[in-house]
């Protein structure tokens, strides 16, 4: 099975995508993980304005046999999210770092920044895991 | 009787099937030392043997022609139908329907389970059955306290005090405050800090509540906190308006009253209902409506399980796994046999005829009907003497009321009186006699 | 053909013809006179329906529903043995089905729950018993309590509780209603808890104790319960004894023997009463004689005189249900035990064994056991090595096929793909070897025709349903 990682991105261990603009990340789950999921039937987004700190569960995704959580790459403060996904949960399944994006971040720590995984680090821990 | 259909040639052929000498090969894991030679208890009995002994235990439960008693469990007519479809052992004798395709029968029963209920209360969910009505409030406020993020609830007297005493301990579990606050205070109790607030209509006194009016009076002062209302006997329904049009989020019931035997208290039926925004952090079983993957055909199946237990484990909300499937159906042929005519029919004669009953009181000295709000099959009455009343009623053949003290040690001499359809003219009348003998007999003490 | 019809709803009509409403027989007022209007509600929504309507509708449901009655259960876990009729009889008898919780007059009920009680304790070897929860989660929640009180009476903070990787989905669940949080362990090769390993997590001081159930979920014994309950003891925990699995050890083996101190049982399953559908059942919860003064209220002992009476415990964690418990289920599982006796109570776990014993030996001939060794009352299989990537569930969903119930699938998670197989004492040989030649000719299929198990169930009133559909766009009501 070939999984998709766009090298632009950063990754965390747990799945997570980054795309960072200036002070703004947008994250979604990887196609690894939605593959891992099974057809996504429900997300439960956070508020506008929740303040978490990186590591915190920020969104809950449900398939038919399970659920999985999305954490927060890096601190700092909600400030959209994917409407989208309420009515079209499968975009995360069939578009994972397009039409599935989650949530945008405004980040307030940028070293967090470097601890976050390249993609040939985190295509590295997917290949173990598949072991 | 061990129901074990082989003989002794079978069990050899198998055991040669498997390569062992003796059954006892197949426990060798078992450390001997912890192999027990066999157990104190007496031998099995035969059908008759074991009629007949439990006939002896059961001939010291009094049957009584008829009941006066009430407080969360009640005596009514229950259809022939109901039994007649819980007794097939399709129904009865299937496990839980995780299969959908082979259990099509029973999951359309669910799902006109949860359908029936929701019309009755005009919720727009119910799930497929909490273990009973206590439980079923204690995982309400539960349910609440997840959706707010808060953990403080208000539980308003007059909720069941059975139901009180389970919800406090479902919230010590969770380390949830609970606060008890009479109806009339519940506006200084209020804060933003509050998940939500319980309260029973009609409740355990048998006042019935303008729900409406509470409603607007607790969603004034704090917007977010939800309402949750219990019942104990939901055929009120029948002539009642619904939780559904009053305000309420979160309805949960007994449902022991919808065709299910009293049988001491056990099973019950816990009726859980919901607004639709809350939908997804209902707990318990839900059954859905589909289609084929390849096909047309419309079935039903479990659905949502991502929120139960047995995918989220440690990270789901509530535990509950077997509910009370076989009360449901006992429940759903009930409300189908009764229909809406029949409904408002039963209804309406629990109404009048404790109201009656209530006139009649208020006509013998010594006797006061304490509610000073509507009621339904329930109201309580201050005695002259209540161990001489539960004494003449006992002797002219009916279940006494509940005599308060048993919950509320400082209300001596006050009694729960229930009146259902099934207590007929003549049982009232004797009822009323032992009022009055039990009012003869203190003033001939005196 | 789609014998399935239409809902009950549709089958109303304007007949209120209605038969089950006693003649009005004293002098009534009028509704409105004594209620305001203002809590009077609109008509109620539910139709009426004429009773031979009802009776066809219902009749034809159970028609397309598997009961254990039609057929073998064979679902790991559950225990679905014969529901004796004899049972069903007793509870309908009116001295048990029409008397009222609070009423004064019940000695035969509190008796019956006191006797079986004391059964319950011997067949475990625990010394008080509580009959009041509903379920066996119900049960374990109360088990729980009963720790998290324990401690909290002796002033030591332990939030911990440790579960194995193929437990049970309601432990972690209940650990966490009851406020604890988890350490989950993973089960070493064999499918056992690895002593090492659970030491160390018993070394960090703050784990109350551990749930276990033995035999474990793959069917296997593990041969150092002592050892595991010993450690836990060591480091101040206790252990709780979840009894969904009891059904091999009844007469042969008890809980309190391994070193539980808790321990909860599944009416409806170990003891016979009815699955209904999905309940109700019964989660009676056993103690040892420390935890007596924890278990719930109302507790029923027995004074020097004979007479059963209700006794409040000081430390008692309070009451968990209203009432007595499933009073109707409680007497089911009594008078199980009473036809039983202690002879048949051995030879019901003797014959558990048995049965899966010769299942296991016959499947594994065409399909993957990843623990072969003998097994208690179930055992697992998986779909590891299946010609043409056939699944887990489209063998089960070929199974309903051939007429026969399909295992449980995918638990334990620690098995990939699993299949859990548990046949009971009740199945004669005969029905076995009818499962056993399904499964020979489905794996058949799976080399030649997959496509027959691709599409399966093709022979069910419905074929697979769309489950995603129905998570995505729940329908939940008409």
């Amino acid at each position: 099975m070939e999984y998709e990682f766009p090298n632009e991105l950063k990754y965390l261990q747990t799945h997570e995508w980054i795309r960072i603009e200036d002070n703004i990340a947008t994250v979604g789950i990887t196609d690894y993980a939605q593959h891992q999921l099974g057809d996504i039937v429900y997300i439960e987004l956070p508020e506008i304005g929740t303040a978490l700190q990186k590591g915190g569960n920020v969104v809950e995704i449900e398939s038919v046999k399970a659920v999985g959580e999305l954490m927060m790459p890096l601190s700092g403060k909600i400030i959209e999210v994917n409407t989208g996904l309420a009515d079209n949960p499968e975009s995360v399944n069939s578009s994972p770092y397009g039409t599935g994006w989650m949530v945008k971040i405004e980040i307030n720590n940028k070293s967090e920044i470097n601890e976050l995984l390249t993609m040939e680090a985190y295509k590295e821990i997917v290949e173990t895991e598949k072991k | 009787m061990d129901f074990v259909p082989h003989d002794d040639d079978t069990i050899t052929e198998m055991l040669e099937v498997i390569g062992v000498n003796k059954i006892e090969d197949l426990f060798k894991d078992i450390p001997k030392d912890l192999i027990i030679n066999g157990l104190n208890l007496p031998e099995g009995l035969s059908e008759p043997d074991v009629l007949k002994k439990l006939k002896e235990l059961g001939a010291t439960n009094t049957i009584y022609a008829n009941s006066f008693l009430g407080a969360g469990c009640y005596f009514h007519y229950i259809p022939t139908l109901v039994d007649f479809v819980v007794s097939r052992s399709e129904f009865y004798t299937s496990y839980t329907p995780y299969q959908a395709e082979a259990s099509q029968g029973y999951l359309q029963a669910i799902y006109e389970y949860q359908s029936i209920i929701s019309r009755l209360t005009q919720m727009d969910v119910a799930n497929a059955s909490m273990y009973d009505g206590s439980t079923a409030l204690a995982e309400a406020a539960i349910m609440a306290s997840i959706i707010t993020r808060k953990n403080q609830i208000v539980i308003l007297e007059g909720v069941h005090p059975e139901y009180i005493e389970v919800v406090n301990t479902y919230c010590w579990g969770q380390n949830i405050a609970l606060k008890i606050v009479p109806i009339d205070k519940i506006e200084d109790e209020l804060n933003q800090e509050i998940a939500a607030v319980l309260f029973q209509s009609p409740n355990f006194f048998g006042n019935i509540e303008d729900v409406s009016v509470l409603a607007k009076k607790i969603k004034k002062t704090a917007p977010n906190c939800l309402l949750i209302q219990c019942m104990t006997d939901p055929t009120c329904l029948g002539i009642l308006k619904p939780p559904g049009e009053t305000g309420v989020d979160i309805f949960v019931a007994e449902g022991q009253s919808f065709g299910i035997n009293p049988s001491f208290g056990g099973p019950g039926l816990g009726i859980f209902a919901v607004k639709e925004k809350f939908l997804r952090k209902i707990p318990g079983r839900l059954v859905g409506k589909t289609k084929e993957i390849n096909g047309e055909r419309e079935g039903f199946l479990l659905t949502l399980q991502a929120r139960e237990q047995h995918i989220r484990r440690e990270k789901a909300s509530s535990n509950i796994c077997t509910n009370q499937a076989l009360c449901s159906l006992s429940a759903l042929i009930y409300l189908v046999s009764l229909g809406k005519t029949g409904m408002r029919k039963i209804a309406t004669q629990n109404f009048q005829k404790a109201h009656y009953v209530k006139k009649k009181i208020k006509k013998i000295p010594g006797y006061e009907v304490l509610n000073n709000k509507p009621t339904y099959n329930e109201f309580i009455v201050k005695c002259p003497d209540i161990d001489s009343l539960i004494q003449e009623c006992k002797k002219l053949n009916l279940l006494p009321p509940l005599p308060l003290s048993k919950y509320y040690p400082e209300m001596k001499d006050v009694a729960l009186v229930c009146v259902t359809e099934s207590n007929s003219r003549e049982s009232i009348d004797r009822f009323i006699k032992a009022l009055e003998l039990a009012n003869n007999n203190k003033e001939a003490r005196y | 053909m789609d014998s399935r019809d239409s809902l009950i709803f549709e089958k109303g009509n304007k007949n209120t013809q209605i038969n089950f409403i006693p003649k009005m027989d004293i002098e009534f007022d009028e509704l409105e006179s004594f209620i305001p209007k203002n809590l009077i509600r609109d008509e109620v929504q539910i139709p009426d329906i004429p009773e031979v309507e009802i009776v066809r509708h219902y009749v034809k449901l159970s028609k397309i529903n598997y009961g254990l009655d039609s057929g073998i259960y064979p679902l790991g876990s559950c225990t679905m043995k014969y529901n004796p009729k004899i049972n069903e009889h007793i509870a309908r008898l009116a001295e048990f089905s029409q008397i009222h919780p609070l009423q004064e007059e019940n000695e035969g009920a509190l008796q019956l729950i006191h006797n079986i009680s004391n059964m319950l304790a011997e067949i475990t070897g625990m010394d008080g018993f509580t009959l009041q929860p509903a379920a066996g989660a119900h049960g374990e929640l109360v088990g729980l309590l009963i720790l998290k009180k324990f401690f909290e009476t002796k002033g030591v903070v332990k939030n911990k509780i440790i579960v194995p990787d193929s437990a049970h989905g309601t432990n972690p669940a209940s650990a966490k209603m009851a406020g604890f949080s988890i350490i989950e362990l993973q089960s070493n090769k064999s499918g056992e808890v690895p002593l090492d390993h659970l030491e160390f997590a018993m070394q960090q001081g703050d784990v109350a104790g551990i749930m276990l159930t033995n035999p474990n979920t793959l069917g296997v014994f593990d041969k150092q319960i002592k050892d595991i309950t010993k450690i836990v003891h060591k480091y101040g925990g206790l252990c709780y004894y979840d009894g969904a699995n009891l059904n091999p050890m009844l007469g042969i083996c008890r809980p309190r023997d391994m070193g539980f101190d808790i321990v909860h049982l599944n009416l409806h399953k170990t003891f016979s009463t009815p699955h209904g559908g999905g309940g109700p059942g019964s989660g009676p919860v056993g103690v040892t004689n420390e935890l007596i003064p924890f278990l719930p209220k109302p507790c029923i002992i027995s004074t020097e005189n004979g007479i059963v009476c209700t006794h409040d415990k000081t430390h008692s964690i309070g009451r968990i249900k209203a009432f007595w418990g499933n009073f109707g289920i409680i007497l089911r599982a009594y008078v199980y035990i009473l036809t039983l006796g202690a002879e048949g109570l051995k030879r019901v776990g003797q014959i558990a064994v048995l049965n899966a014993n010769y299942l296991r030996t016959q499947l594994q001939k065409k399909y993957n056991l990843p623990y072969n060794r003998i097994c208690q009352h179930e055992f697992v299989l998986s779909d590891k090595n299946m010609p043409n990537e056939i699944t887990t569930e489209d063998i089960a969903k070929r199974i309903l096929d051939y007429g026969f119930y399909a295992p449980t699938i995918y638990f334990p998670l620690v098995v990939n793909g699993a299949l859990m197989i548990e046949p009971t004492e009740t199945e004669s040989k005969d029905s076995l070897d009818k499962f056993i030649e399904a499964m020979y000719q489905i794996y058949e299929e799976a080399l030649n025709e997959p496509e027959k198990l691709k599409n399966a169930p093709s022979n069910t009133p419905i074929g697979r349903l769309d489950a995603v559909n129905a998570a995505r766009k729940p329908i939940l009501r008409d």
